[in-house]
């Protein structure tokens, strides 16, 4: 197979860090554009890792359809990127005075982004109170007293069970395990999570439930506390499931997603961006979601902003689209096509969802309980420090060090990082 | 005797095919896994042959044109970058081998620096540079950056292809009144054709299969090659390991096809050589 994301993967988080030095490299500083409010004709870029997706990349090309045909004056046209290496991908091109004019970013590389001045500050052009936007997960996009973005998805992290292997879900962190192990039979596994270097990204917001399920965080804001008792704890049960053989150890997301959605795979801590996807795979399966079984009712969330390239050349343009797809109506259809996410103001599910997807409101509900998976007081750092702490637990994970070893390394490197 | 010969010619026949099949299976295998259904894939048996009543997932990778962009895309671009690193390869390999100049040592410890740097260092000054010279967004830009990496490996290679050839071969010529640029083309050229081949191969199999410049430096769809177009079927939350298998078996055969190619010479050229004089 000619393409190698083992090496990519390592190439890329060299990359991500020399990205932002580009700014300084070519002494690169917001384009000379028109800002007179109202949008000159123009073709701009949308980047969107999910525009990739089977699942869900042809929903959101409809919409972007759909806006192009509502109006004359602007065009969107969807950038391709993969996903594999979108964030470095599109850091590297906006360090450089390039880059989509529009952007759905995750948070660590929207944090890196924003905090290197690559974004275009929204703060009299967004009116959070006019908008209605919800103000959990909208208050993480403001950097410095500066607003770069708004939510284009909000997607808690739950638990995909298969009710034909489970047909009750279990609530704690013992029924977890045993429900696991039960179910590991044959060629079916009872859970898949991510351990491997290659998803570094994966891995990271796979642990985060982990963490924040027995009570820790990666800081306290103002200090890190990467190797803090809790956060120790919760590692220590996620390498429990590992050393359980209750995993496809190996496999990557792709693989063990696919043996979910053919009942191969018994649970696993998912978005709900995910639902549509395993839909699309298999309409039949017979699944739910439920809250993850961890003793703290806290979990990762995946936070994607739409934000300004601060290079682009028709930032009024940028905004319409941005505007177009905050309106009510629209609010609504993109939340059909993302599944079981969430959006930027609160709509209400339709019927005919509710019905799909009888968990929706479950789902809904962990909003308030969700985290964005950066390290808080850390945004710009986040995707450093994710290298680092993934390095370090996944090798405890294959038995050179113990996990409380593991994560005071972590700890001191980390460290030496932010100071 | 006969016997023990017959037992030799099976025994070697055997290790043959036992070379040709672990050289051949991830190649068979990609093709079978592209022809397995999703259920198959993970039941519990294995399926070694393929199910051919599946093969529409080729024509339905084909069907609207992209995969075949992205295959002339980096045919253009690999194409390209094995003229070009040849073109300056076999003079600079010729004035490394040939010539004594100031910081010919220099110039030969850079050649070895820039294989020693990964691509992700580079890609950011270089995107600098293209910009500036507005060589983002095109396949001759694209070309430049992978010439700049294989142009070192070719060079190499090609100066220690001219290190074998007699000094008294150059003498005689310029004897024979051949100025160093006819005794480069029309004497040590032909000598060296095995070891141009060789370097042809690699500098076509480096530009096929780069990645991080062409997902950095080309925004446009219509220009991405390959090795960026399949790494697109890899999405956030759902993968397609079918189309991945199938479009990447493609992607595979040109650069496979090239190499049987340029290996007829690198074959002939080696036999040339050993009937000499």
């Amino acid at each position: 197979m000619p393409f190698r994301p083992n090496r990519r993967a390592k190439t890329f988080s060299v990359l991500a860090t020399v990205a932002v030095g580009a700014t300084v490299l070519v002494g690169c500083s917001p384009s000379q554009e028109n800002n007179s409010g109202s949008p000159q004709p123009a073709t701009i870029t949308f980047a969107a890792s999910t525009l990739g997706d089977p699942g869900r990349g042809p929903g959101l090309q409809k919409l972007i359809d759909e806006y192009n045909a509502s109006q004359s004056t602007v065009t969107v046209q969807a950038a391709s990127v993969p996903y594999p290496t979108f964030g470095q991908t599109v850091l590297t091109q906006m360090g450089g005075g390039e880059g989509p004019d529009l952007v759905r970013f995750d948070m660590p590389e929207f944090s890196t982004a924003a905090a290197s001045a690559l974004l275009e500050p929204l703060d009299d052009k967004i009116d959070a109170s006019k908008l209605n936007l919800i103000a959990g997960p909208d208050k993480y996009l403001n950097v410095d007293g500066h607003r770069y973005g708004v939510v284009f998805e909000n997607s808690n992290y739950g638990m995909f069970y298969n009710k034909d292997l489970i047909p009750e879900a279990p609530k704690t962190f013992d029924e977890f395990m045993q429900t696991a192990k039960a179910t590991t039979k044959g060629d079916v596994y009872g859970l898949a999570f991510r351990q491997t270097q290659a998803e570094e990204a994966g891995v990271w917001q796979d642990i985060y439930n982990y963490v924040l399920g027995f009570g820790g965080d990666w800081s306290d804001g103002g200090k890190l506390t990467l190797d803090s008792p809790k956060v120790i704890e919760g590692l220590e049960k996620y390498k429990e499931l590992y050393d359980a053989n209750v995993i496809p150890k190996g496999a990557d997301a792709a693989t063990f997603r696919k043996m979910f959605a053919n009942g191969k795979v018994g649970m696993e801590l998912n978005n709900g961006g995910y639902v549509t996807a395993t839909k699309s795979a298999n309409p039949a399966l017979n699944f739910s979601v439920a809250r993850i079984p961890f003793p703290e009712k806290k979990q990762g969330s995946l936070l994607a902003p739409i934000v300004i390239n601060a290079n682009s050349k028709h930032k009024d343009a940028a905004l319409d689209f941005i505007q177009w797809i905050l309106k009510p109506e629209q609010q609504v259809k993109l939340q059909e096509v993302l599944g079981a996410s969430s959006v930027a103001t609160p709509t209400e599910r339709s019927a005919e969802s509710l019905e799909k997807y009888p968990f929706l409101p479950e789902l809904d509900k962990l909003t308030e309980s969700g985290v964005p998976q950066i390290v808080n007081g850390f945004g710009p750092q986040t995707a450093d420090i994710r290298r680092i702490v993934v390095t370090e637990v996944l090798s405890s994970l294959q038995g050179q060090q113990d996990m409380k070893t593991a994560m005071e390394k972590a700890q001191k490197q980390a460290e030496e990082l932010v100071r | 005797m006969m016997r023990r010969l017959h037992l030799g010619v099976t025994a070697r026949m055997l290790a043959v095919l036992v070379v040709l099949g672990l050289a051949i299976f991830p190649v068979y295998w990609m093709f079978v896994t592209a022809l397995t259904s999703d259920q198959d894939l993970f039941g519990p048996s294995i399926n070694v042959l393929p199910d051919f009543s599946r093969l529409n997932v080729f024509s339905e990778a084909l069907a609207d044109g992209q995969v075949v962009g992205w295959l002339t895309n980096s045919f253009v671009v690999a194409a390209g970058t094995t003229v070009l690193s040849i073109a300056l390869g076999v003079p600079l390999g010729y004035a490394l081998s040939r010539f004594g100049f100031r910081g010919k040592a220099t110039v030969g410890l850079a050649l070895l620096f820039t294989q020693m740097l990964p691509e992700a260092l580079l890609v950011v000054p270089l995107f600098a540079v293209f910009r500036r010279f507005d060589l983002l967004n095109s396949l001759h830009g694209l070309i430049l950056a992978d010439t700049a990496f294989a142009l070192p490996v070719v060079a190499l290679i090609l100066k220690g292809a001219i290190d074998g050839v007699p000094r008294d071969l150059d003498e005689a010529a310029r004897v024979d009144g051949s100025n160093p640029p006819t005794v480069l083309f029309r004497i040590i050229l032909p000598l060296i054709a095995p070891a141009i081949a060789a370097a042809a191969v690699i500098a076509f199999f480096s530009a096929w299969n780069e990645y991080v410049f062409a997902v950095t430096f080309v925004f446009d769809k219509s220009l991405q090659p390959a090795s960026v177009g399949v790494a697109g079927f890899i999405g956030e939350q759902d993968t397609s390991i079918q189309s991945i298998m199938a479009v990447g078996l493609l992607f595979t055969l040109p650069a496979v096809a090239f190499y049987l190619f340029a290996q007829r010479y690198v074959v002939s050229g080696m036999t040339a050589g050993a009937v000499k004089g």
